[in-house]
């Protein structure tokens, strides 16, 4: 009971202390985006402006208010998560998210997912034969894997899939049902496993390695336990707080980072996509509103980690 | 504690006769570099924006690997962008292993203390953003600067470098030559510029080979999208031609610019193994993240 | 963790499937696929062809063209006829057809509402409220009596603008400042199409995502990668009358139109409008035969459909599985210069000034057109002098080709003669939105300086990430030379002449910075003419002055290489149309 109630005053304090953080982050995107930004006002004026039109266009884009009121402004729209329009299509940014964030998330889960697995098991083989010509094959495969380029990945796959065998189509999200989505997510859940799955074999194995010389796993080792078994409930159960963490920390910023290029190049409506052509047009609103959301996820993601370090990990309380 | 550097290159020569891997890649990376300097002294890749001979040739005698649409020599421009990726890794990494070994010493020196919150709270900021939009921002913010990407590249990536610098300095500054520093007199500055920062060499230098190859996969990712390399030829500018080139069954840009950058790359990432392996091997593969 | 991640994908993958179950397959669909994203779907905002291509599918204008007629016609469209014109050319008189808007829960009862004259008055007066954003306003500036000064006193949607007004439900007078022989051209523009108040009021920004309208169709979904529409149920304008659309059966009748003829349109029961911006995506996804029913080649492509490019013939494998189509665009790409940068363009100095023009037209010289169109166009593109392009009747095939030959040794000769020494040479700024394909040109550029002594590190370029700050840029005088691509959104030279007419200088349309008082003189007296001999003289000669004064280097016109499926009867010809042909698309029915 007082466990639990110290537990939840960490996380308090934890959530607390993360106010500065959201604040900075979004005073730095916010000066980045709207001091040193794309300026909109030629994008939305007709082919023929007068110098009039153009200074009513800045009026009507606030672009004339000062830089403080703005920010401003913006923070008390974030916090009663009032997130406008975009000024390119007038689509209210909340709707945006809504329709493009779950685009993402199916986009992302196989790969993700699928990826993870067959990171931990190529992780459990190197780890368990450790030292091994299969290890070495295994690690030798994680540095190649991570020396590609996403980029090349990227385009040598759409030659590969879209030029050469035709089997999947590389563009577009034409979703109406399982067997679309599974011919839509094909090509880009590869690119994602093949661009992260060096760096995951490589960071699981060395966690695990470090497990398998633990005193548990020898004594079961010992007593002839089946590798499964071992591999399973001791080895990857006690490195499971490193390997959520590495998880939980990826996870917001994949959203947008990871689904940016994919969606790009594969033209797929998610949230990386609209959040790349706004930093490329300037359009403030959904910018904002991406990156303030993405912080507070990151901070609760951390506050999070934090939260089952104490938990799986007492020791860490007291220190 | 030059003991302790010393020490470090010992074990850094016994391994890279130990690990033939190592050695070889070496071996590459200076032959890069050697190409590189070949660039900066005018020996070859000079002409690469020439309009050599007819678009899209063949390999043949005068054009090694062929030439793109425009009818430049793919050698050339391949040869030149090795030069720029030298450029970009060196610069960047040079002044983010700077910045980051700074401000992490500060902040696991003066712990707990303003200056160590002010750090954490920078990086925390940092590191909040999503990757590449702060880049993008970033290179957006300056742009027309002609160090834009490199700023953005290094403004976001000292925050990993200044992280584990902190961390070892928080261990150090208990040993008992740091306790003897401060008894002696020394001023914070130079405790940590002579003292903590030469004991944190390990990190550094294994840290700095992992953003200079960081920073040439960023290079290309940011050229593909735009906004990248400016008024230069890089292998990102080369790749993004390339992947234009496949529409009409093109492929030598693309390969050939792949191939380079894989190979540095490579190389590279065996040589920052190798350094972990021998100078730091309790931190080995927990540093790599994906970057581009 | 991951078990319940898996359970949790697997629940939202059965609901999606028990959710968006595809639909009969009986369907006439056509998939239609353009390259590039939509902005906005109000009409005020439909200054670009891909949003146009949707919003005179939405919203219906006064008037359109012809769908096969060529040089295009124009032809009433909601309009009854063409307009009363009175003697003066200054009262413009038009009649209504009958039209009803789409259902929309924006209507009292949620049923579409006739169309009437004061929803035509709304709707042109709306571009010239601020808050509306418009980016058509300018078609109309001082052209109608009241209608700025309207504007300018808070767009007061009681008053009256005495130049702008319904007589009756049926029918709109217009009063213009001056005689505006293009007005009909500007009310077949998707910018004037005919909006219902109620709809803008009730959805106030987000109208250009909720689009209301009496067009054919009506829009069911919109993202970034489609649009889907089905047909409006009140859109009634008869029957297709291939004779009066300009059907040749030498040129057209071998894309099965004639079945289509005499039956009321549109044909479709859904229509799916693609937004590729990837070359290589829009191939993939016609050739697969999965994704769309179209594609509009880029050339790097060409070489591959293609058996020769002059003359023009496609593979026989082409030409057996699919429709083709061979058009010219109805635009233009061309170079030019900031004339109010003294380093290159006027100067107070007469001397300098006349140096500055022998240089202009020096690097004119240097420029080699056949081997842009060569490089970047496969040859497929088309290089004449001045701003006038093949498809205008006032386009001149005789005019001395000078211009747009690649002479280095004269553009030395030049040089010399006005003194310019390589030290002396200014520095050039370069712009161009930031791509592959524009970045490569400026190397072409740059190198093919080097043929008149130009040192390459005096040209710089300037990428900009978008559009509008490149546009941004040249208007800020910070780039002296850029590449321009310029649509004409009527057939009339007057479209693009306007783009070196004095009073429209930056930030305005004339980007160049020209200011010749004998070409504003003569651009005057064209504008008000009626499309005649005495108009193309006129046009022809302010033509000369541009080539003249060497502000443009050019120009190409692009040639479109249009494939199709044989099961889609249609000509896909986008250029003026727009979106207007999609409701004239018919699907064959599948073999039973």
């Amino acid at each position: 009971m007082n466990d639990r109630r110290a537990l939840l005053a960490f996380g308090l304090r934890k959530l607390v202390g993360a106010v500065p953080l959201v604040l900075g982050v979004t005073l730095i995107s916010f000066t980045l985006t709207v001091h040193f930004g794309p300026d909109q006002t030629y994008a939305l004026l007709g082919k023929n402006p007068t110098a009039a039109e153009v200074e009513q266009m800045r009026t009507q884009l606030g672009y004339d208010q000062p830089f403080l009121l703005r920010y401003a402004d913006y923070l008390r729209r974030l916090a009663t998560l009032d997130l406008g329009h975009a000024q390119a299509t007038g689509e209210p940014v909340r709707a945006m998210l809504a329709r493009t964030i779950p685009v993402s998330l199916l986009l992302l889960a196989p790969g993700f997912v699928l990826g993870t697995l067959l990171a931990l098991f190529l992780a459990a083989l190197a780890a368990w034969n450790r030292g091994s010509a299969l290890d070495r094959v295994i690690s030798a495969a994680s540095v190649v894997g991570m020396s590609l380029s996403f980029v090349v990945i990227l385009v040598g796959l759409q030659a590969v899939f879209g030029v050469w065998l035709g089997w999947f189509p590389v563009r577009g999200w034409n979703v109406a049902g399982v067997a679309d989505y599974l011919h839509h997510v094909a090509v880009p859940t590869l690119a994602f496993i093949v661009a992260t799955l060096g760096y995951n074999t490589r960071f699981f194995r060395a966690v695990l390695a470090a497990e398998m010389t633990s005193e548990q796993v020898r004594t079961a080792r010992a007593f002839g336990i089946g590798p499964l078994r071992i591999m399973t409930v001791h080895v990857v159960g006690n490195s499971l707080l490193p390997i959520v963490t590495r998880i939980l920390f990826s996870m917001p910023l994949l959203v947008i980072s990871g689904s940016l290029l994919i969606e790009s190049h594969f033209g797929i409506p998610g949230v990386g996509r609209i959040t790349f052509a706004a930093v490329m047009s300037g359009d403030q609103p959904v910018l904002m509103a991406v990156v303030g959301l993405s912080a507070v996820l990151f901070v609760l993601a951390v506050t999070f980690a934090d939260l089952l370090c104490r938990l799986f990990d007492p020791r860490l309380g007291r220190a | 504690m030059s003991s302790l550097v010393v020490q470090s290159g010992q074990r850094l020569r016994a391994g890279l006769v130990a690990e033939p891997a190592g050695f070889w890649a070496l071996v590459v990376v200076v032959l890069y570099a050697a190409v590189a300097g070949g660039v900066w002294l005018g020996w070859w890749g000079g002409d690469w924006s020439a309009l050599a001979g007819p678009g899209w040739a063949g390999p043949s005698a005068d054009h090694w690997l062929g030439t793109n649409r425009l009818g430049q020599d793919i050698l050339a421009r391949a040869l030149a962008a090795t030069a720029t990726a030298f450029e970009i890794g060196v610069l960047v990494a040079l002044t983010t292993t700077a910045i980051g070994g700074l401000a992490g010493g500060l902040a696991g020196y003066s712990s707990p203390g303003w200056a160590d919150e002010i750090v954490l709270w920078l990086m925390g900021t940092l590191d909040a953003i999503p990757f590449y939009l702060l880049v993008a921002a970033l290179a957006f913010a300056l742009h027309g600067h002609a160090w834009a990407m490199h700023l953005a590249m290094i403004a976001t990536f000292w925050t990993t470098t200044a992280r584990l610098v902190r961390a070892e300095t928080q261990r150090i500054r208990r040993l008992p030559f740091i306790e003897a520093a401060r008894v002696a007199g020394l001023r914070p500055r130079s405790i940590i510029v002579r003292h903590i920062l030469p004991n944190t060499a390990h990190i550094l230098l294994v840290q700095t080979t992992l953003v200079f190859i960081a920073a040439i996969k960023v290079e290309v990712v940011l050229s593909f999208l735009g906004i990248g390399t400016q008024d230069s030829i890089s292998w990102g500018v080369m790749i993004a031609e390339g992947s234009q080139d496949i529409l009409a069954g093109q492929y030598g840009n693309f390969v050939v610019a792949s191939l380079f950058l894989f190979g540095l790359v490579m190389a590279f990432s065996l040589l920052a193994d190798q350094l972990q392996d021998s100078l730091d091997p309790r931190t080995r593969d927990s540093r790599w993240q994906p970057h581009g | 963790m991951f078990i319940r991640q898996t359970r949790a994908l697997i629940c939202l993958l059965l609901l999606l499937a028990v959710a968006c179950g595809s639909g009969p397959d009986e369907e006439a669909v056509y998939r239609h696929a353009i390259d590039g994203l939509p902005g906005s779907l109000d009409p005020a905002h439909a200054g670009d062809v891909y949003s146009s291509t949707l919003v005179v599918n939405i919203f219906d204008t006064l008037y359109r063209y012809r769908y096969l007629a060529r040089p295009y016609e124009l032809a009433p469209n909601l309009a009854a006829d063409f307009p009363d014109v009175s003697e003066d050319g200054r009262v413009v008189t038009i009649r209504l057809g009958e039209a009803r808007f789409a259902d929309d829960p924006a209507f009292a009862d949620g049923r579409g509402r006739p169309v009437t004259a004061s929803d035509v008055v709304y709707s042109l007066r709306r571009h010239f409220d601020p808050a509306t954003r418009s980016q058509g306003a300018w078609l109309w500036r001082d052209r109608i009596v009241g209608l700025d000064a309207w504007g300018l006193a808070g767009a007061d949607p009681q008053a009256d603008v005495a130049g702008l007004q319904a007589l009756d439900d049926r029918t709109v007078r217009i009063e213009l400042t001056r005689p505006y022989p293009q007005l009909v051209n500007t009310l077949a523009m998707a910018l004037s199409a005919i909006v219902p108040p109620e709809a803008v009021a009730q959805y106030g920004r987000e109208f250009s995502v909720r689009p209301v309208g009496s067009g054919p169709f009506r829009l069911l979904s919109l993202d970034e990668s489609r649009a889907v529409l089905a047909p409006n149920p009140h859109f009634d304008r008869g029957t297709l009358d291939l004779a009066a659309e300009g059907f040749d059966p030498a040129r057209h009748g071998h894309y099965g139109l004639e079945a289509l003829d005499g039956r009321r349109y549109p044909f479709l029961d859904r229509l799916e409008v693609h937004f590729i911006a990837e070359p290589a995506s829009r191939w993939n996804s016609f050739f697969s035969g999965r994704d769309v029913d179209n594609v509009m080649l880029p050339p790097d492509q060409a070489v591959r459909v293609l058996e020769s490019t002059r003359p023009l013939s496609f593979r026989p494998g082409i030409e057996r599985d699919f429709h083709t189509h061979v058009g010219q665009e109805t635009g233009l790409v061309f170079y030019g210069f900031n004339m109010a940068n003294p380093r290159i363009g006027y100067h107070e100095d007469p001397e300098r000034d006349r140096a500055n023009r022998a240089l202009r037209c020096a690097l004119r010289d240097a420029f080699d057109w056949d081997a842009r169109n060569r490089v970047f166009y496969q040859g497929l593109g088309e290089v004449f002098p001045g701003v006038l392009p093949p498809f205008l009747t006032e386009h001149e095939p005789a005019l001395a080709t000078d211009s747009i030959e690649h002479d280095p040794a004269q553009g030395r000769r030049r040089l010399a003669d006005h003194g310019w020494s390589t030290e002396a040479l200014p520095e050039l700024a370069y712009g161009f939105e930031s791509s592959v394909e524009r970045r490569q040109m400026f190397e072409q550029f740059r190198a093919q300086l080097g043929a008149i002594g130009y040192p390459p590190d005096k040209v710089r370029s300037a990428g900009f990430a978008s559009f509008g700050e490149y546009h941004r840029a040249i208007i800020n005088d910070q780039i002296d030379v850029f590449l321009i691509g310029w649509t004409l959104a009527y057939p009339d030279a007057q479209y693009v002449l306007q783009l070196f007419f004095g009073p429209n200088a930056a930030p305005g349309a004339n980007l160049f910075n020209y200011a010749n008082a004998d070409f504003d003189a003569i651009f005057g007296r064209a504008e008000s003419l009626p499309p005649g001999p005495e108009r193309t003289e006129l046009y022809r000669e302010l033509n000369r002055l541009v080539i003249d004064d060497c502000v443009i280097i050019g120009s190409l016109t692009r040639t479109r290489l249009h494939l199709w499926q044989p099961r889609v009867r249609m000509l896909p010809d986008r250029e003026v149309l727009g979106g207007f042909f999609l409701r004239f698309v018919g699907v064959q029915e599948p073999p039973a």
